[in-house]
C-alpha cells in the first residue's frame, strides 16, 4: 500500500503553549531585532482563538521569549502611522508615504502586564509588519502624539472582604 | 531643570567631558553634535523608553493570569 507523504511541519516550543507546528510562512523577521533584544530576529506570531483579541509574538530560537501584542486598530481604530525613513527601508516599502495597516502592513502593539494586573500598550513603538515578504521593525515614533503606557485595563481592584 | 540658550555654533560642556554643539537650528528641530567618552551611552530617549517597556513587556505571566486577560480584554 501506498501513503502519500505529507510535508513534515517545523515545531517550534513556545512559553505558553508547548511545542506545536508552524508553517514557515509564519515566520516574522526583524532584520535589527527589537530594543533591548536585538539579537531576537525571527518570531511567530501565533494568534489562538481561545486567547483573542491577543496575540503572541514567540521567539523562534528562545521558547522562553514571547511577547503578548494586540492589533493597534483594536486599541485605537483612527491610529496613525508615522514610520521613519529608514524603518520603511529595513521593511523594503516604498519610501515617502506611510504604509496602509491592513493589506499593506499588520502592526501590532506591545502589551505590558504589571504585577497590579494593569494592562499597557506601547503605541509609541509599534510592531510593523510587512505583508509582503513578513519583514518586520519596532517602529518607534519620533513625534509624542502617542504613549508608550496606553492603558487598555485599569489595575484589578483589590477585593475587601 | 537646567535652561541654557544657546545659537548655532555654540556649545556647552556636562561634567567637563561631554560636549554638545548646536549645529543648526530649524523651524521645527534643531541638530546636535555630541562629543563624548566612548563608555557614555546616547540614546533618544523615545528608543530607551521602548527598551525599557520591552522588557516589561517580557515578564514572565502565568498560565493562570493568561487566561483572565482574554476575558480583561473582551470587557
Amino acid at each position: 500500500m501506498h501513503f502519500p507523504t505529507a510535508p513534515k511541519m517545523p515545531h517550534i516550543l513556545t512559553k505558553y503553549f508547548g511545542s506545536i507546528e508552524y508553517q514557515e510562512a509564519d515566520v516574522v523577521r526583524f532584520p535589527c531585532g527589537l530594543p533591548a533584544f536585538e539579537q531576537e530576529t525571527e518570531f511567530v506570531l501565533l494568534e489562538p482563538p481561545s486567547s483573542a483579541p491577543m496575540v503572541f509574538l514567540q521567539s523562534l530560537p528562545q521558547s522562553s521569549l514571547c511577547f503578548l501584542a494586540l492589533s493597534i486598530l483594536s486599541i485605537s481604530p483612527d491610529y496613525s502611522l508615522a514610520v521613519t525613513a529608514e524603518d520603511l527601508q529595513s521593511l523594503q516599502l516604498e519610501p515617502g508615504r506611510q504604509p496602509r495597516i491592513g493589506d499593506e502592513v499588520a502592526c501590532l502593539a506591545l502589551i505590558a502586564v504589571a504585577e497590579n494586573g494593569r494592562i499597557t500598550a506601547n503605541l509609541l513603538a509599534p510592531i510593523v509588519i510587512n505583508r509582503l515578504n513578513q519583514r518586520a521593525v519596532q517602529a518607534i515614533r519620533i513625534d509624542s502624539s502617542y504613549s508608550h503606557q496606553h492603558q487598555v485595563a485599569a489595575p484589578t481592584e483589590d477585593v475587601c472582604s | 531643570m537646567l535652561v541654557i540658550r544657546r545659537r548655532a555654533g555654540e556649545s556647552f560642556l556636562i561634567d567637563g567631558n561631554i560636549e554638545v554643539e548646536i549645529l543648526e537650528v530649524g523651524s521645527t528641530q534643531v541638530k546636535l553634535g555630541i562629543v563624548a567618552p566612548k563608555e557614555i551611552s546616547i540614546l533618544r530617549k523615545e528608543v530607551h523608553t521602548t527598551r525599557e517597556q520591552n522588557r516589561a513587556a517580557s515578564r514572565e505571566i502565568s498560565i493562570l493570569e493568561l487566561a483572565s486577560l482574554a476575558d480583561k480584554l473582551h470587557r
